[in-house]
């Protein structure tokens, strides 16, 4: 009896003896603690006698330290063309870490607005004290008047809805954002007299075989409307929509023609305001409530535009003369506000759309796209992918860039570069992108985040360095 | 490392026992001669021979022998059965006849058990904890009259332990088990500790308690774990690691012809599920990296209350009455894991499922109670309440959650009439009043026929219902590019089953040898079987249907031989399906067999207090026909094959001091199956099919060590 006694207390205290602890394996690494400046670049012409030159640390300080850095100058005097604050002691502007922070600055101050072309000033970072520290990143400051080495860009769509369009130039390095439901037509302002329907709210026009806009009724059409629309899966509607290649000769609206007759009234589906809900994390709510349906039809009058519009029922219509912006890729005009509105930036000043858009799938229509991000093919960008079984992101250099690759489908970069047909959404991280603009600076781009720290959808984030 | 903690282990739990062996033992495993009584769709308990249903039972003898903690770890290589691990929610279900947990009851004492998604239903089997079950009842075909809507495949009914011979019964054990050829102290492998006390207060008053833990680290294969932060898809786990704790009582009173008992189960649940997808969150500008993953919690928390009653009145009629109360919910916490800081951002907690349920069942028996005829009424009382949140299934945006009241007040009756003493037949219907759909009304039959020489045929035509489940009624999921919708206006699909079995008792040698044949023929069919089809072309619309039909054809044998000391099981069953796909244009409906075996050995050798026991079954290439686009473009059906595979597990168990230790040594999947290869699987929307099913995690090895005092 003793015996086994002792054996119930022997696995009594096992198991509660076991249950008491835990192990803690880890298989971690552990970065160094880096200083590094927020931007590569700044360009002279831009500077406005000062510039805060920001510089971020890996982590915040948890003591205190310093660093300092060393400033070269190319046609260019310290003191007289151009200072900083805090000031160049023994050749070195020296910074302090603070404990708890996790930037600094200094300042920039130009003395002589006349430089030119000729200066190049370079600000270099050249010791950081404090345990376990590594010189790495962005290691210089260029001040010159050259396009932006490159960086890291946040284009902010705004979250799972998506509800903005952000146009980027990488050679300014700006971002201009647009509310996606905040226009409906764009009449190009090139030579073809060529309207384009906006594709991120998921419109669709078709065209009938009057051409009296007043005499159209909504009975004409009932049998029509289920059609023209995004996401049927109904292959024969791609006719519905402007082919998402971005090519302006294949509108869905034909081009305008010279004689009044031939231009018929068009069904217009004005396809969803930006969505409102939030969804599941990783998902995205990009469309919201319907916006209803128009009549429309366009004319030429000189190098001008004429819109007539109406609602389905109605017997007569409005009209409006919409002239081409040169210097733009068009004029946007909006039904919500019937008038033009500011919509895309000059034509050589952006790069790259962050929208949501229309496409195509092979076989099954038109299928409306989050996350799609669509190079200005109309202002003369061109775009190529490049696989990391080829090449390297981080050594890919101007010399590896091949010119026959670059494309004119604005869809080259388009969603490709995330995958969310599974639970997981996840980057792609074996691609990246070549990007000539139409000043022919060549970038490498390359995405870093789809989601945010949260894991909800609509946060990119892509970094980007100028091809030397 | 692995490996030798788990020999260190296995060494210190068998040697403790030797050290104090040499004492001598006398043969206390007596071949159980007796016939088991069984109740499952019993008027009264009687013997499995008396039976009109053809019923199995796993005695607590193999459940000990198989060093099962729960349902899950028993039922592999019970014939005809599949047990279906998922590996990325932690649970696992019964495949039947083709037909998944939603067509399969459990029930605990005749009591249907809750979990988040069903009342029976859905059954996660390695959440039915089995250490204070006395036996496990099987049937096999559509049992809707006795136990209501969704026991179509079969149910299995877990029957616990109610009274002791003995004043104190005192047991613990402890289990330790690789998982795979993963094992460590506490982060791999599994750890299972259980106590139990029991005791009799006096001779009418029973009490016990027990507490299990169990501790599975989940399965890591090249996977790293939580603490991790490299995006090469190996963070986290293969298999969610989980910890189980479950603690149950029971108080039970019984004099003369009355009895009543209540019983308490609690069970408590967290599964951890550390993402594979780590964003690196890169920092171009410094160069250093800033890894976080999106992990999950899920708490299980089940509450079962059941308070029965049984005894009779007038000295003729029997009653049983049961009232339940049961509870699971299930919550999610989710969050931000800052790997390298080992910090918890964004928290969000809130509940997942959530399922309450209100049971109540009572029988008459012996209503009427001539020599020939004897009647059984009864009602079952169902009033359950689930609620989903949006993040468990598609619901209409905006809505937080979904939430459904399922009342059932059900009325059966059935009776048994003996024509002869040889031959009898019990004719059963029920009838089902609910808040949600028009009154079902399903009918059983059976007959069984005993011949001379040990013969007995039973035939048996049975129905039940299969209640359409939230993504069926609920789900909606509707943008520009899609409409897939829910369909409030669903009926239960019909499921009918026919079985013919015909059975031979041998006894040779004055009883020496004992030998138990069994044929038996089926049909399983459904009709109005919910798809979820295309309603409209353009656009595109998809929406719930009762619609398709499933057949099953089949046959199968098992026969049980009885030597001395040595028992033997062998069965085999070839089984084939037929579904017809009504909105498929180019639809096969040809019907697809697959073959199992199954063979189970048991030895024991008395000196030695030793038994020695193997289980082994078989499963043949599973075929399915599924839809493929060929390279004209063209849909067609071709037949998917899903791989052959074998499962084995053989376990030691030898019992020292009088039978108060036992200890047994087991190894699981003796041919190391992990999964098995597949082309059988239609392909999503969006991406390829799955072409790799997992099943298990490779051979894995057990060491229990239990101690049973009992004064």
């Amino acid at each position: 009896m003793m015996k086994t006694t002792n054996i119930f207390i022997y696995i009594t205290l096992a198991i509660f003896g076991f249950a008491s602890c835990s192990s803690d394996d880890n298989n971690l690494s552990t970065d160094p603690f880096v200083v590094a400046y927020e931007d590569r670049s700044a360009n002279l012409k831009e500077i406005n006698v000062f510039e805060d030159i920001m510089l971020i640390y890996s982590t915040s300080a948890i003591e205190a330290g310093g660093f300092s850095i060393t400033v070269t100058a190319e046609n260019a005097v310290y003191g007289v063309d151009f200072t900083t604050e805090p000031a160049l002691i023994n050749g070195k502007i020296t910074l302090p870490i603070n404990q708890g922070s996790n930037s600094n600055n200094f300042k920039f101050r130009l003395l002589n607005p006349n430089l030119d072309e000729t200066t190049n000033i370079i600000f270099k970072i050249d010791n950081i004290d404090y345990p376990n520290a590594s010189i790495q990143g962005n290691t210089t400051f260029t001040i010159n008047s050259e396009a932006a080495l490159g960086g890291s860009i946040q284009p902010e769509v705004g979250g799972p809805n998506e509800q903005f369009q952000v146009y980027v130039d990488l050679s300014s390095k700006t971002t201009k954002q647009v509310l996606r439901d905040s226009w409906d037509l764009a009449f190009y302002s090139y030579d073809e007299f060529r309207v384009g329907i906006n594709g991120s709210i998921y419109m669709a026009a078709a065209e009938l075989e009057q051409s009296n806009i007043d005499n159209i009724t909504q009975a004409d059409v009932a049998d029509l409307m289920p059609q023209v629309a995004v996401g049927t899966f109904d292959p024969s509607n791609e006719i519905y929509i402007d082919y998402p290649d971005g090519d302006i000769n294949r509108t869905a609206i034909k081009e305008i023609n010279l004689e009044d007759a031939l231009n018929k009234v068009y069904l217009v589906n004005l396809g969803y305001k930006v969505g409102t809900e939030t969804p599941t994390n990783g998902s995205v709510a990009v469309a919201g409530d319907a916006r209803g349906w128009k009549k429309i039809r366009i004319l030429r009058d000189g190098t001008s535009y004429i819109l007539q519009y109406a609602d389905l029922n109605d017997t007569n219509h409005q009209e409006i003369t919409i002239d081409k912006s040169s210097g733009y890729n068009a004029t946007f005009f909006s039904f919500d506000t019937n008038s033009t509105v500011s919509v895309e930036p000059e034509a050589d000043r952006w790069d790259l759309n962050f929208t949501v858009f229309t496409n195509i799938i092979e076989g099954a229509g038109s299928y409306g796209f989050s996350d799609g991000v669509l190079h200005n093919r109309k202002g003369g960008v061109t775009v190529y992918t490049v696989s990391t079984e080829h090449y390297d992101y981080d050594t890919f250099l101007l010399s590896n860039t091949v010119e026959s690759n670059f494309k004119l489908d604005q869809r080259t970069i388009g969603e490709t570069w995330r995958n969310v047909m599974n639970d997981d959404k996840v980057l792609n991280h074996n691609i990246f992108y070549i990007i000539k603009d139409a000043n022919n600076n060549n970038y490498k781009l390359k995405f870093t985040a789809l989601l945010n720290d949260q894991g909800q959808r609509g946060y990119p984030e892509f970094k980007y360095e100028l091809l030397k | 490392m692995t490996k030798n903690h788990f020999i260190y282990l296995t060494t210190l739990l068998v040697s403790i026992p030797l050290f104090a062996q040499q004492e001598i033992v006398k043969d206390t495993t007596e071949v159980q001669r007796l016939e088991e009584v069984i109740v499952t769709g019993q008027h009264n308990p009687q013997s499995v021979g008396k039976s009109v249903f053809e019923v199995k039972v796993i005695s607590r003898k193999d459940i000990e022998r198989q060093g099962g903690n729960s349902l899950a770890d028993i039922l592999n290589t019970t014939l005809n059965l599949n047990i279906t691990p998922n590996t990325s929610t932690g649970k696992s279900g019964v495949s039947l006849f083709g037909l998944d947990s939603q067509y399969f009851k459990v029930l605990v004492d005749n009591v249907p058990i809750i979990n988040e998604e069903g009342m029976g239903n859905n059954t996660d089997l390695t959440l039915i904890n089995l250490d204070d079950v006395e036996r496990v009842e099987i049937v096999e075909g559509a049992m809707g009259v006795q136990y209501g809507a969704n026991a179509v495949s079969g149910i299995i009914n877990v029957i616990t332990k109610k009274s002791s011979r003995n004043v104190w019964d005192i047991s613990t054990y402890i289990q330790e088990e690789s998982v795979g050829d993963e094992y460590e102290w506490f982060n791999k492998g599994r750890h299972i500790q259980s106590l139990r006390v029991g005791h009799k207060l006096n001779k009418y008053l029973y009490a016990n308690i027990g507490y299990t833990r169990n501790d599975f680290g989940g399965y890591w294969s090249d996977r790293m774990g939580e603490k991790y932060d490299r995006n090469d898809d190996k963070r986290g786990h293969e298999w969610l690691p989980k910890l189980q704790q479950n603690a149950k009582a029971l108080l039970s009173y019984s004099k003369n012809d009355f009895s009543i008992f209540y019983r308490f189960d609690y069970l408590n649940e967290t599964i951890e599920n550390y993402s594979k997808l780590v964003a690196v969150n890169e920092n171009p500008a410094t160069g250093t990296t800033h890894p976080i993953s999106q992990d999950e919690l899920f708490t299980n928390n089940r509450f079962y209350h059941h308070l029965n009653l049984t005894g009779s009145i007038f000295q003729k009629i029997n009653y049983n009455f049961s009232i339940s109360y049961q509870e699971q919910t299930k919550d999610l916490e989710r969050y931000s894991y800052i790997i390298r800081e080992d910090v918890k951002e964004n928290i969000e907690k809130g509940q997942y499922q959530q399922r309450t349920a209100f049971f109540s069942r009572g029988t008459f028996n012996n209503l009427i109670n001539t020599e020939k005829i004897s009647l059984q009424a009864g009602y079952e009382l169902t009033n359950e309440r689930g609620s989903g949140s949006a993040v468990a299934i598609l619901i209409t945006p905006g809505e937080e959650k979904t939430t459904q009241n399922l009342n059932n007040y059900d009325f059966f009756a059935s009776s048994e009439i003996k024509l002869s003493e040889s031959f009898s037949f019990r004719p059963g219907a029920r009838v089902s009043f609910s808040n949600i759909f028009d009154t079902q009304f399903i009918g059983s039959l059976s007959a069984k026929q005993s011949i001379n020489k040990g013969w007995e045929l039973r035939a048996i035509l049975g129905s039940a219902n299969r209640t359409p489940n939230y993504d069926e009624l609920y789900t909606y999921f509707v943008d520009v590019n899609h409409n897939v919708q829910g369909n409030p206006d669903l009926l239960p699909e019909k499921g009918l089953s026919a079985f013919f079995h015909i059975k031979k008792k041998t006894s040779l040698s004055e009883g020496k040898i004992r030998l138990k044949n069994k044929l038996s023929l089926n049909y399983l069919g459904l009709n109005d079987r919910i798809e979820l089809i295309v309603v409209q072309q353009s656009p595109l619309a998809f929406q719930y249907n009762n619609i398709d039909k499933y057949r099953v054809i089949g046959a199968f044998m098992e026969n049980e031989l009885y030597v001395g000391n040595l028992k033997a099981q062998l069965g085999a069953s070839i089984q084939g399906i037929s579904k017809v796909l009504k909105t498929n244009n180019n639809n096969n409906d040809d019907f697809l067999f697959n073959l199992q075996l199954n063979a189970n050995l048991s030895y024991t050798l008395p000196k030695w207090n030793t038994t020695l026991s193997t289980y082994f079954k078989y499963i043949g290439e599973q075929q399915q026909f599924v839809e493929k686009t060929n390279q004209e473009g063209v849909q067609v059906f071709e037949t998917g094959k899903t791989d052959d595979y074998s499962w084995m597990d053989a376990t030691i168990s030898k019992s020292f001091f009088n039978n108060n230790v036992t200890t047994t040594i087991g190894a699981r999947n003796l041919f190391n199956v992990n999964s098995v290869e597949t082309t059988a699987i239609n392909g999503g929307a969006h991406n390829g099919p799955a072409t790799q099913i997992p099943l298990a995690y490779g051979r894995s090895y057990f060491v229990k060590l239990a101690y049973n005092l009992n004064l």
